[in-house]
């Protein structure tokens, strides 16, 4: 019983961590490396409202 | 500015901005459009040309959504579609395209062209990286072609171009990525590996089930496997190529040392032993990681060169080629700058860049060369001048003469050097490699006789199995682990700290040398004052007038230049703008204009004499300004002299306290500039330098700073970004206290962030804290191996001890490290 569990338990380990990795080389073929500095500005600059104001923009806000 | 400006959208007769850029534009030159809130007004049919297609995409929310927006027309938006066929990539049945756009200006530039790209059919995804104003953009082949969109970027104001990375730069980006996969493969089954290596180590000293003991052995053979092979291939591969070659690197020994254990343990599987996987892939893991960390600081330098490589516009505009007798009678034509050869004469609009460096043959203008030579004010061109590539042609056109193209520009030959740099090491590195090249032949022969003198001085036939084991015990514990991540870590975490503190810094020799620096040379304009000219002074010299009237006066003719002069007394004036007729600019000297019925002239005293005005009894009060160290200005109505105004580029906050605690530090401070002496005068007092040299070139800020090295000085030039490029270069440490941070990274060796020179103080200190840490660092990794090393030979250190120590010498590594980043 002792000796099930514990390989059950190697067996769960390795299929959890090997879908880790697949998850990392699928990450890393789809760029998701490449641009660590954009999506702190798309954050900004993200979809309109339904209403198509932005929010808080009163019309003329320029500098 | 932002006052003057929404003070001019109001004017009724004068002048009002373009929806669309936010130039500034006469009335009566404007073309005006009715639309749904009201008439508006754009500068050229171009702007109203983009307002349409964008307002027609529903994507009017641009012109609300905007901030920190520039003013200025867009570029000339055309593209030509043979540039372009090269850098089009077939991914499945779609098509990609990488393209460089130019005239982004915000983040909502990103926008906009994200949304009118997706809004066309057969897009797939349009994703623009606003960092470097790249954008992939990739679609289906039957649905839309490239033509369609580019014709769409064009659309909404922006000009594609070919985005052709350097072969330097792929080269880099390849290095980062396959480090990348290979440190990520090495870390998770490292990770897994570790929970069998625990088993195994508790069951080593407590006793474990023979069962559990090979199950778990051969799952960690399992695991290291691809750690060595995979992960450890570039190691593999240099040593082998260093072996041919005979040079002893690091790479040999961490190959050695994890092969060594990694064959060990195989053959200890088998023949029931100890297994020491986890060292073999520890070794690996942890020197990847040292790896990665420098490609990644070297790959992000790489994109600010790519970004100062964009300056140089794609094109130019052909008159004669060198060896034909007359000008072309076909008239002017467009080519790509490649096909340029010096003796083509090429013309050159108002608003254009300068496509190569050449000599001016006719006409008169003013170029900003800021990007090259770092001074804020225009420089005036007329025959017989010199213009370089990238430089921006402000209001003349020009006729220019090439002599130099492709890597014989100015622009070009920047950009080299900076790659060059880029490619450098860290001379303490350096050192170690040095070492190590006869600490590896060392520790190889002293395992060879470890197993040598172990088999031949026993007389027992079974003493195989303790000499093989004493001699991988040698090849384990000498394994440079720490070696490897003592200057990349130290640097990293040093790295950490100086860029909270507004420090970006390009690579560990620039810490090295900067802790060694005894000089400081700044730059006058832009880093010891705020690079922009402030009106300090207006004086009124005629009677009837009053200060906010000669202002106004001012203010108005000078509203339709872009001069900087012109901006700050634009600034300065608080009242309505009147309205100016048959406005003339003359480049260098002054502006005309008339207002009413009056002729006002602004500009220096030669412009104003040449014009017939009269000085008389205002000469000493001109005399007395300039003494002042002040550049001044001189109004003129209908040829009487009216007054005077003064501007005077201002020091920054906190200069006085960092040349104070730079002299406390023991450091020679001194000040080049190219400005006039008396201004530079005025300004080494406020900040407290006594060594001043003023009116010098960029090329002579150069010379200066090469004289200071061959004096045996270790010299530091603080200069406001891609200006003072040549001097930035010849200093042993380039700082540039820029605005412009990711095209200023190019030329310097540092960037502060913020653009004001108090960080170089805690650049100087943090250095020589990097560099004790990183000689800690070296020292306790060698001395280390100076003890266990023998130990190892002698037999006292069984291999499970060895590869202990070894992981501790590499958390001592880390940990000393770790302490720069509390500072």
């Amino acid at each position: 019983m002792e000796m099930w569990s514990i390989f059950f338990l190697i067996a769960v380990v390795s299929c959890l961590s090997a879908a880790a990795w697949f998850v990392f080389l699928w990450a890393v073929g789809n760029g998701q490396f490449e641009d660590p500095e954009g999506p702190k500005y798309r954050m900004l600059e993200d979809d309109l409202p339904d209403d198509g104001n932005p929010p808080g923009a009163t019309g003329d806000d320029r500098p | 500015m932002s006052g003057g400006m929404r003070m001019i959208e109001e004017v009724e007769d004068g002048i009002c901005l373009c929806v669309h850029c936010l130039s500034e534009v006469v009335r009566k030159d404007a073309i005006v459009e009715e639309a749904a809130g009201g008439p508006k007004v754009f500068c050229c049919r171009g702007c109203l040309e983009i307002y349409r297609v964008i307002q027609g995409e529903g994507l009017g929310d641009f012109y609300t959504r905007r901030r920190h927006w520039q003013p200025g027309p867009p570029e000339i938006a055309r593209a030509d579609l043979s540039l372009f066929s090269e850098v089009v990539r077939e991914v499945g049945d779609e098509m990609e395209v990488d393209l460089l756009i130019a005239g982004i200006r915000c983040a909502s530039c990103v926008w906009l062209i994200e949304r009118a790209l997706s809004g066309l059919g057969g897009v797939v995804s349009a994703r623009v990286n606003y960092a470097t104003h790249r954008a992939r953009i990739r679609w289906r082949s039957g649905k839309t072609s490239l033509e369609e969109i580019l014709r769409r970027v064009c659309s909404v104001g922006y000009t594609p171009k070919p985005y052709t990375g350097s072969l330097f730069r792929d080269d880099l980006n390849q290095e980062r990525r396959d480090l990348l996969v290979r440190f990520g493969t090495a870390v998770f089954f490292s990770m897994q590996l570790m929970l069998y290596t625990v088993a195994l180590y508790a069951g080593y000293f407590q006793g474990m089930a023979p069962l559990y003991k090979t199950a778990f052995q051969f799952i960690s053979w399992g695991l290291a496997t691809p750690v060595l092979f995979y992960s450890g291939y570039p190691f593999m591969r240099n040593s082998l190529r260093g072996l041919r070659q005979g040079v002893f690197s690091m790479d040999i020994l961490i190959f050695l040392g994890s092969f060594s254990a990694y064959t060990y343990s195989a053959v200890a599987v088998l023949t029931d032993g100890e297994v020491y996987f986890d060292t073999a892939s520890m070794i690996i893991t942890l020197v990847l990681l040292g790896r990665l960390l420098e490609a990644g600081a070297r790959y992000r330098a790489g994109e600010a060169v790519a970004a100062l490589m964009t300056l140089q516009p794609k094109e130019a505009r052909l008159l004669k080629k060198a060896g034909d007798p007359a000008p072309r009678s076909a008239g002017i034509a467009t080519l790509p700058v490649q096909e340029l050869e010096p003796g083509d004469l090429i013309s050159v609009v108002p608003g254009g860049k300068i496509p190569l460096d050449g000599v001016v043959v006719e006409g008169v203008s003013e170029v900003d060369e800021s990007m090259l030579t770092g001074e804020s004010s225009p420089a005036v061109k007329q025959a017989g001048s010199e213009v370089f590539a990238g430089t921006l042609n402000l209001n003349g056109r020009l006729v220019v003469e090439v002599k130099r193209t492709g890597e014989g520009t100015v622009l070009s030959q920047i950009v080299k050097a900076v790659e060059d740099a880029q490619a450098r090491k860290a001379p303490i590195q350096a050192v170690a490699d040095r070492v190590v090249g006869w600490f590896v032949p060392a520790v190889l022969s002293v395992a060879v006789m470890t197993f040598l003198s172990r088999l031949l001085l026993s007389s027992d036939p079974t003493a195989l199995t303790p000499a093989l084991m004493n001699a991988v015990s040698v090849l384990v514990v000498a394994c440079p682990c720490a070696l490897g991540l003592a200057t990349p870590l130290a640097i990293l975490s040093g790295s950490a700290v100086a860029s909270r503190r507004g420090l970006l810094v390009r690579g560990g020799d620039v810490y090295e040398m900067a802790s060694k620096v005894d000089c400081i040379v700044f730059d006058k304009t832009g880093t010891l004052t705020e690079g922009r000219p402030v009106v300090t002074d207006v004086v009124v010299t005629a009677d009837g007038w009053t200060t906010e009237r000669l202002l106004g006066y001012a203010a108005s003719v000078e509203a339709c230049s872009e001069h900087s002069i012109s901006r700050a007394i634009i600034t300065a004036y608080k009242g309505r703008l009147l309205a100016v007729g048959r406005f003339r600019a003359f480049p260098g000297r002054g502006v005309e204009g008339i207002i009413g019925n009056e002729l006002v002239l602004v500009g220096n005293r030669d412009f104003l004499l040449m014009r017939g005005t009269v000085f008389n009894g205002a000469q000493p009060l001109y005399e007395q300004l300039v003494a002042g160290g002040k550049t001044v200005v001189a109004v003129a109505v209908d040829g009487k002299l009216c007054g005077f105004i003064a501007l005077v580029d201002a020091l920054r906050e906190g200069v006085r306290e960092l040349v104070g605690t730079l002299g406390d530090m023991g450091m020679r401070v001194m000040m080049v500039t190219g400005d006039n002496p008396s201004a530079a005068e005025r300004i080494a007092e406020e900040a407290g330098i006594v060594e001043v040299t003023a009116g010098v070139t960029p090329f002579g800020k150069a010379e200066i700073i090469r004289n200071l090295k061959a004096a045996g000085s270790v010299v530091a030039m603080v200069g406001d970004g891609i200006n003072d490029a040549p001097a930035l270069t010849e200093a042993h440490v380039g700082v540039a206290a820029g605005r412009a941070a990711d095209v200023a990274l190019g030329s310097a060796d540092a960037v502060i962030m913020n653009g004001r020179p108090g960080p170089v103080a805690d650049l100087l200190n943090l250095s020589g804290r990097i560099l004790s840490v990183v000689k800690q660092n070296l020292f306790w990794a060698f001395s280390y191996n100076i003890v266990a090393v023998p130990l190892a030979a002698s037999g006292f250190l069984h291999p499970v001890m060895s590869a202990v120590l070894m992981a501790l010498s590499s958390l001592m590594v880390v940990g000393n490290s770790l302490r720069l980043a509390r500072l």
